[in-house]
């Protein structure tokens, strides 16, 4: 075979999620690029593609009677599960009409366009960089939502891997669940957009690895439950230290 | 296997009729397909029980996530043979870092014999891959064989070969450089 230049470098790493090669932290990181960088998704498609022939060589096996009806005992009772209907209908809603009702945030909500927010405090501002990625709650732990808190912004950084468009009356709604404190609301999220949500003192303090976030489905301006989400959980996630 | 629900277009049907929450036609997929799948799990893990658990596992995520499936992206047969695959390679991962270090010279490869039932994408691709991976020198192949059947990293494949990770990870890019090359020809 003539040489062959070699592949560009995000191709070799697609090439190599494709093929299986990576370790844990490096595969992570690669789902995390398929969710936010179409093209890459694409070369890692492609990939696959052209290896899944080698599949093709082993033999087929006919599985125990068993399996089949333990997989119709496990799923679940109404179908495709609740959230995860939900989810479809959200995702397959009309695109546009979206009121996020920031106002409802009482400015903790800061757009991403705008420059970076600036909070009155202390300069001794507590905390690491933590990260989180929270993955679906139901079926394959697929990242829905990439969160990074950074203590020298003051902020939490939340990025929405979900396909941009939503119906007009359901909301994602963003929560931190710190030790023993009911969850609480750290604003509104936009399907398929990145968010700057400045961070009071008192919520900085609880951000600390261990401490969870989660997305739920509200309706329009969020849960009106002073207890916390009112609607499923669709995303869930803890933070770490990188 | 039920007559006619092999080709990709009643499977990808049946992936649509999936997505909307019909469990006859999950039924109906896991009797076309399941018997290709459960022998990619066991290939994967060479174990019974828990290529019938990965199999399982396979089926209920294909039951939630059949609403991802995009047929302009892959094939019905590519997109579940992946989910199998991964699945299978995450269990073979859990078994601890160094179960599935084995060594490369001991694999065992079919060479792509031809089977009645094969589901997958055309025998064309299969041949053109075989004889693409063939071009290659012999030992790359066998990496290249290894880690996609067993999920196996650059690190364990560079302690079972007793070579520099760098040395491996570039054997590999190189292979699958000139992979590509072969296989668009």
């Amino acid at each position: 075979m003539s040489e062959a230049p070699d592949l560009p470098e995000a191709e070799a790493f697609a090439a190599e999620h494709a093929l299986g090669v990576l370790d844990a932290r490096e595969r992570a990181e690669a789902e995390m690029r398929m969710a936010r960088d179409p093209a890459f998704a694409a070369d890692v498609d492609a990939w696959r593609r052209r290896l899944a022939p080698m599949l093709d060589s082993i033999e087929s096996v006919t599985a125990p009677q068993g399996v089949w009806t333990r997989i119709e005992a496990m799923l679940p009772a109404n179908d495709n599960g609740a959230v995860m209907n939900k989810l479809r209908f959200w995702r397959n809603a009309a695109v546009g009409g979206f009121a996020l009702a920031a106002a409802s945030l009482a400015g903790v909500v800061v757009q991403v366009t705008q420059p970076p927010v600036t909070v009155e405090a202390p300069a001794s501002a507590p905390g690491q960089l933590l990260n989180a990625s929270l993955t679906a709650t139901s079926g394959q732990p697929q990242p829905l939502f990439v969160a990074a808190y950074d203590p020298d912004r003051k902020a939490l950084i939340i990025t929405s891997l979900l396909p941009p468009g939503a119906d007009r009356d359901k909301v994602n709604q963003l929560w931190l669940i710190a030790g023993q404190d009911k969850p609480r609301s750290l604003g509104l999220i936009e399907p398929g957009k990145a968010k700057v949500i400045a961070l009071p003192l008192e919520v900085m303090a609880r951000m600390s690895a261990g401490a969870k976030l989660a997305v739920s489905i509200e309706p329009e301006g969020g849960s009106k439950d002073p207890n916390g989400p009112s609607g499923p959980i669709i995303g869930l996630g803890e933070l770490s230290s990188l | 296997m039920a007559a006619g629900a092999t080709t990709s277009d009643n499977l990808s049907q049946l992936m649509a009729r999936i997505a909307s929450g019909e469990r006859e036609a999950l039924r109906q997929l896991y009797q076309a397909t399941s018997a290709k799948l459960f022998g990619v799990c066991l290939r994967i893990l060479s174990d019974r029980e828990e290529s019938e658990d990965v199999l399982q596992d396979v089926y209920v995520t294909i039951w939630r996530r059949a609403d991802r499936f995009d047929s302009s992206r892959a094939s019905v047969m590519t997109w579940l043979s992946t989910i199998a695959r991964n699945r299978a390679i995450d269990r073979l991962r859990a078994r601890g870092p160094l179960a599935y270090a084995g060594s490369i010279e001991g694999m065992e490869i079919p060479d792509g014999a031809d089977s009645a039932e094969t589901l997958l994408s055309a025998a064309d691709d299969r041949n053109k891959l075989h004889g693409c991976l063939s071009q290659l020198d012999d030992r790359t192949e066998k990496v290249i064989r290894t880690a996609f059947f067993e999920g196996v990293t650059y690190e364990a494949l560079a302690r079972s070969m007793d070579a520099p990770v760098g040395t491996v990870k570039s054997w590999i890019r190189r292979g699958l450089a000139k992979l590509k090359g072969c296989l668009q020809s």
